[in-house]
């Protein structure tokens, strides 16, 4: 027999008492037979581990049992308030907390975006620009959004 | 006594009272099962101390859950599978790392036991011998994964058949003798390795 077999023989059969060809390769194959001896140290204490007697159930055990299957519809109805109580704290704290990191992030810089104000004074400053008489009809292809920089065909560079 | 023809027309009905929620006829029931689970829940997790708590929320799940019984398999099935179902989710949460042991067992008296266990015919293991492999096996158990411990313990230590566990654990007969074959090897190579490092 081959290492291969007699192994399998062992780890799957589990036999309770190795067969003569598995006995005979055991003898001449230390390997093999370490494997052998393993298996019959955890055989001897599986089957000693299976004689100690399981815990028996104590006194009233299906009495104390009906008596929490009676409380707990009470009891699921408790938990389902304090779960939904727990939910709306935690929201509430998250809201409070995103109202305070908006309230304290700084008034410019790279994370915050242009005001209300400074988007209205940039408008006004178009409009005014849009509207003088100097520069009417002097930016044809801006249409008085952006001054042109000087150089770049704008005012004062007639030919 | 009741013929058991009688004993399951019998179980029946308070499995049908039980579905529409009386509480009386599943307390029939769990006198009637109740060593069993605790029998079952003790050999998976090895914690005599936790077993009756564990046991009760076992009896608790069912309760809730017997409404899906539909009768195809037999109930003790049906309730042994929400046991080990509730021992696995104990054994997940459990980390199996924490388990340290240290080998406690002599050269010479290792050599002794491997003598005896190679030749039961001449009287087995005496009441310290057997305490020590019973140590030794225990505290694999304890190491390995928690599938593995759950098939190891309904097949080696409840003497269940690969049929019983199969519908048990709702799997086909050849997984679960795969499952065993892997869990068993597992266990020796643990063993191995063990030897080996002390």
């Amino acid at each position: 027999m081959r290492c291969e077999e007699v192994r399998k023989i062992i780890a799957e059969d589990w036999p309770e008492e190795a067969p003569a060809a598995v006995r005979e390769h055991l003898a001449g194959c230390p390997v093999c037979d370490s494997l052998a001896r393993d298996h019959r140290l955890v055989r001897a204490g599986f089957h000693a581990l299976a004689a100690e007697p399981a815990p028996e159930p104590s006194w009233g055990f299906s009495t104390r049992l009906l008596r929490r299957l009676q409380e707990s519809p009470e009891r699921e109805g408790a938990e389902f308030l304090e779960r939904v109580g727990r939910r709306v704290v935690y929201a509430t704290f998250l809201l409070a907390l995103t109202l305070l990191l908006a309230l304290a992030l700084p008034s410019s810089g790279p994370l915050r975006g242009p005001t209300t104000a400074e988007l209205y004074l940039a408008q006004s400053e178009v409009v005014i620009a849009g509207n003088d008489p100097v520069f009417t009809g002097e930016f044809p292809e801006n249409n008085g959004a952006t001054p042109v920089a000087p150089g770049n065909g704008g005012a004062g560079e007639k030919p | 006594m009741d013929s058991l023809p009688a004993q399951e027309a019998q179980e029946l009905a308070w499995i049908k009272r039980a579905q529409r929620g009386e509480h009386e006829a599943f307390g029939l029931l769990v006198e009637r099962y109740q060593r069993r689970v605790f029998s079952q829940v003790f050999r998976v997790i090895r914690r005599p101390d936790e077993v009756e708590d564990m046991a009760q929320e076992v009896f608790l799940k069912a309760f809730r859950a017997i409404r899906s019984y539909d009768f195809r398999s037999p109930f003790g099935a049906w309730l042994s599978r929400v046991a080990i179902n509730h021992c696995l989710d104990y054994l997940r949460k459990e980390r199996a790392s924490r388990v340290t042991y240290h080998w406690q067992m002599g050269e010479e008296s290792l050599r002794r036991i491997e003598a005896q266990t190679e030749n039961p015919e001449g009287g087995g293991l005496d009441p310290e011998q057997q305490a020590t492999v019973r140590d030794l096996v225990g505290k694999l158990l304890d190491r390995a994964p928690g599938e593995d411990r759950i098939v190891l313990g309904l097949k080696e230590l409840e003497g269940l058949s690969v049929e019983e566990i199969a519908e048990i654990l709702n799997l086909k007969q050849s997984t679960v003798k795969v499952r065993l074959h892997r869990a068993r090897k597992r266990m020796l190579e643990d063993l191995k390795g063990w030897r080996q490092g002390r």
